[in-house]
């Protein structure tokens, strides 16, 4: 190889970096648009607050149940929508009712005791709830936690009544539009009973 | 309805919230989440403070430190909710919320510990959970 030679293959391989930085840069800027967008939202709708949060767990105030029902109708009707049209891939998780149940207990606790979900923690610091940065602090531990525990995990409660990656139109042996037409009805009719409740 | 649970209308809002995940769905193949992102910020500290013990982690090792889409997205949604709270007249420093207050009293300390450890078993739970 001659020296242009190695030149045109640097230039090259320069070129694409660059191409891969530029894609990464982009994510990241997609990522923070998205979560400024999602953040507003949730903070236009109040639900970001910790009375709130609680008077959902303690049945006296469903408007957070009333904003992620309405988001999951809408998000599971488009992007089932762009998935027939093959324009998307779904993310599936694996259904391990051992990590699964026991993950969500666990979850429903410490909600119960932070009083915001450790995401939207970072909004709720945002409208100057100090104590949610004592939450994030604490879900970082959290997660410390779990990966020393990890490996003794996945050998007990991430093997229990593991059923790969399903979902509810395969295991129930339906298109998938009929599923989602009954989870909306479902859901509407809760919201009228909301209403009717005063909730 | 009284004053203090006025907010924009859910429906609409959460609406919008499943639009804009359907659209960075579509744009960027991300769905929303957050806790890698937490499992990345402790790969982060452990990389920095037990080197050695963070190198025989598989679970850091497999979601190590970086910023990605959810870190962003996480910092976008501090950065949102702090604009809008700020636009609207909602922003205000409170080391602890009205409802502890009532029934638990003044402290912060104990409302800071108690925060602490809801974030730790919660964040265990989304983790064990895959969420």
């Amino acid at each position: 190889m001659d020296l242009d030679q190695i030149i045109v293959h640097l230039n090259e391989i320069l070129v694409s970096l660059k191409g891969i930085a530029n894609a990464v840069d982009l994510q990241l800027r997609f990522g923070l648009v998205t979560g400024m967008v999602f953040g507003v939202l949730l903070q236009r709708a109040k639900v970001l607050r910790y009375d709130k949060q609680l008077a959902a767990l303690r049945f006296q105030d469903f408007t957070i149940l009333k904003f992620m029902m309405s988001t999951i109708i809408v998000g599971m009707i488009g992007t089932y929508f762009l998935y027939d049209q093959g324009l998307v891939k779904l993310s599936i998780k694996p259904t391990i009712l051992g990590g699964t149940i026991t993950g969500g207990l666990l979850f429903g606790v410490g909600w119960a005791l932070l009083g915001y979900c450790p995401g939207t923690s970072m909004g709720a610091l945002g409208e100057g709830r100090t104590d949610a940065f004592w939450g994030i602090l604490g879900a970082v531990a959290g997660a410390a936690l779990y990966a020393e525990m990890f490996p003794y995990l996945q050998d007990t409660l991430l093997k229990m009544h593991d059923y790969g990656k399903i979902t509810l139109p395969q295991l129930l042996g339906v298109n998938h539009w009929i599923v989602i037409a009954g989870v909306s009805v479902i859901f509407l009719l809760s919201f009228m009973l909301m209403e009717k409740k005063g909730l | 309805m009284s004053k203090t649970r006025e907010g924009w209308n859910p429906y609409l809002l959460g609406g919008l919230a499943g639009l804009l995940s359907v659209w960075s769905t579509y744009y960027t193949g991300k769905f929303f989440g957050a806790s890698t992102s937490f499992v990345r910020a402790a790969a982060f500290v452990e990389d920095k403070v037990i080197p050695e013990r963070a190198a025989t982690l598989e679970y850091l090792v497999k979601n190590a430190a970086k910023m990605d889409w959810q870190m962003m997205f996480i910092i976008g949604i501090f950065i949102g909710a702090l604009l809008s709270a700020t636009l609207f007249g909602d922003f205000k420093f409170q080391a602890v919320p009205d409802m502890w207050k009532r029934h638990f009293g003044e402290s912060a300390v104990s409302r800071g510990l108690v925060a602490f450890l809801g974030g730790a078993v919660a964040m265990f739970g989304a983790r064990l959970a895959d969420g």
